[in-house]
């Protein structure tokens, strides 16, 4: 068996089913191997987009995402997939094609030193230098990038050794360091939570890692305690659950944030303080005392200090904590709080209200599908006005922040998910970016939505400079878009453009009701901001809003 | 403040590099760097200098899939005095 032989063979024996790439001179012998093999392969129009693809497969199953790309330009086009898979832990494996070895270092054509670009953007990286290492590497890998912590990694494949014989040695994992629960932390945790007048759960992406879910659920309703979540942690606390305040940080809940502002014990659940979501950290839940649940040691006291400190697997974790019934003042406090701060979709003119379309898309969708994201003002909006019955449904490139994260990811859930309603909402400068990967969209046949939020501007940029840049709006105008429908009709998929609030409803009914794939271009109010907005060095409970701007 | 660690590594030909990126990374400063092999690892004695708490370098080293074991030695400022 040959080296690529091998590749595809235990890919197959892992158990994944599709891979995304894009072939090229080095990865050649993989690409051979992968003809009639059982693996199927979904080729994109960019190397970016096969590893965002991987990204989408990955974060909607909790599954290893897996992207090939050839040498050079190849591999680096990964880089942007893998920093992105690195930020938001996930589980995704590059397999790059390399020059023969004994043209490494000679500067032979598509050489890059991938394994030196790979290290500050993967959990681990190989570049093989031996045949009969080849098989070790692959089955590491696999356990790498899904045990602990996820997170990418790279193996880096020379083409002779692609093509070499190599012998295979099933490897077996070793017993994974997993920290055991210290007892004397959860001691306490526990006398924490006995204490504690005003708790809140701040929910992180871990629970989605953890696949942890239900023991968080478990948690929160026999506590009752106030939930607020991560953009990462949407849909991890259940719409309905009585005591969900939302999303805090930059753009978070009113609620969300002031309750993080009054309470006494904060229990970080699998979060890591992001400066997104602090704001002013010296001012973050300043009267709290911490109580930090995480996988990774690293992530404890990195930002902010912690009272007790349960470094485990969340599962094993949360159920440790002991569930004291949160006291009704605080209950009430929030709940009023909540209800002092809902948000309003009551907005004046004809223009269609991006908040109005989003909440309605969410009510009307089905519960179960999956809201893939692009970075900008439309990402904030969908945090704040969709609802998420898991974390597996809401795929927004949340540490990295990437622009053109959202068609691609689309892409890889709806492959990795093929009964499910996937949808990109994205804007007009997100989309792009990426926006090659219509063409895999229509090779493939596959039924994703597509919702893009037109303001003809880089609407967040041109937010920031509204407000902290005195109106000077440097490079954020996009009025010189393509028609987003006619763009769309050259790859064969239909749609329709939008300009009026009265026209919202039939849109969504035509996103939800087409078997295809369906774009609408909603065209919006170009001076729409999102609101709340904490702005930068202030404390989470100094938010503006609209009216106060 | 500087603190003094050793650190054992995989003798895998990236392993060092790896390593020494996240140091500079983190925020750490490389005032001393030694580097021996031997029983199919390198082991490093290397002394860092940061105003940042020196956990947050060793907490983010032990995650290292190559990085075996981390020793803080000592708090050098501190012997000093």
């Amino acid at each position: 068996m040959t080296g690529a032989e091998l590749t595809i063979d235990l890919l197959a024996k892992h158990g994944v089913n599709e891979v995304f790439g894009y072939p090229g001179g080095a990865i050649m012998p993989i690409y051979d191997a992968l003809y009639g093999a059982p693996v199927k392969h979904y080729l994109t129009r960019h190397e970016q987009g096969a590893g965002f693809a991987a990204v989408g497969f990955a974060r909607s199953t909790g599954k290893l995402g897996v992207c090939f790309a050839t040498s050079g330009p190849g591999a680096t086009n990964l880089i942007t997939a893998l920093a992105d898979a690195m930020m938001d832990s996930v589980p995704l494996l590059a397999i790059t094609g390399q020059v023969p070895t004994a043209a490494i270092g000679s500067d032979a054509f598509q050489e890059i030193d991938v394994l030196g670009m790979s290290l500050s953007c993967t959990k681990h990286s190989y570049m093989v230098e031996r045949p009969e290492d080849l098989a070790e590497i692959l089955q590491e890998a696999m356990h790498l990038a899904q045990s602990g912590r996820p997170g990418p990694v790279l193996v880096d494949i020379p083409k002779d050794i692609q093509m070499a014989q190599v012998p295979f040695h099933p490897w077996l994992a070793g017993d994974d360091y997993l920290p055991e629960l210290d007892s004397n932390q959860v001691a306490i945790a526990n006398q924490l939570l006995s204490e504690a007048k005003r708790p809140v759960a701040y929910v992180g992406g871990g629970v989605q890692a953890a696949d942890a879910q239900k023991q968080l659920m478990q948690f929160l309703e026999k506590t009752h305690m106030p939930a607020v979540s991560t953009l990462k942690a949407l849909g991890s606390v259940l719409p309905d659950y009585e005591f969900n305040l939302g999303m805090l940080g930059m753009h978070g809940g009113q609620a969300a944030n002031l309750a993080v502002q009054e309470c006494d014990v904060l229990v970080c659940i699998g979060a890591r303080f992001d400066d997104r979501v602090t704001g002013n950290l010296s001012k973050f839940a300043a009267k709290a005392k911490v109580i930090h649940l995480d996988i990774d040691a690293a992530e404890v006291g990195k930002r902010k200090p912690a009272k007790a400190s349960l470094i485990a697997d969340l599962k094993t974790s949360l159920p440790q904590l002991s569930c004291f019934v949160t006291e009704q003042a605080w209950l009430d406090h929030t709940k009023a709080m909540m209800e002092q701060h809902a948000w309003r979709y009551d907005y004046p003119g004809e223009k269609v209200f991006a908040p109005y379309l989003l909440n309605q898309l969410s009510q009307r969708m089905p519960s179960n599908g999956v809201v893939c994201c692009d970075v900008g003002q439309h990402q904030m909006w969908v945090a704040q006005h969709m609802k998420f019955s898991h974390p597996s449904n809401h795929l927004s490139s949340g540490g990295a922040g990437t622009m053109g994260f959202g068609l691609p990811a689309a892409i890889g859930a709806q492959v990795a998910r093929p009964n499910d309603f996937v949808i990109t909402v994205s804007g007009d400068g997100s989309i792009m970016m990426n926006i090659q990967e219509l063409a895999t969209i229509r090779r493939n046949n596959l039924p994703v939505k597509i919702l893009i939020l037109d303001n003809q501007r880089l609407g967040m940029v041109r937010q920031w400079q509204e407000l902290f840049f005195e109106g000077r709006y440097s490079e954020t105008d996009l009025s010189d878009n393509p028609d987003f429908v006619q763009l769309a009709a050259v790859f064969g998929i239909p749609g329709q453009t939008i300009t009026r609030a009265d026209q919202v409803d039939d849109a969504i009914a035509a996103l939800v009701n087409s078997d295809g794939p369906y774009i609408v271009h909603a065209c919006i109010d170009d001076k729409e901001n999102v609101w709340p907005l904490v702005p930068p060095g202030a404390a989470n409970d100094e938010m503006m809003t609209e009216s106060a701007k | 403040m500087k603190h003094s660690l050793t650190v054992a590594l995989k003798n895998q030909s990236v392993a060092v590099e790896r390593f020494l990126r996240v140091v500079r990374h983190r925020g750490f400063d490389l005032t001393h760097f030694q580097l021996n092999m031997d029983d199919g690892h390198y082991h490093v004695a290397m002394t860092v200098d940061s105003d940042k708490p020196i956990y947050l370098l060793t907490t983010q080293l032990n995650k290292l899939v190559d990085v075996k074991h981390v020793t803080l030695q000592n708090n050098l400022q501190q012997q000093a005095v």
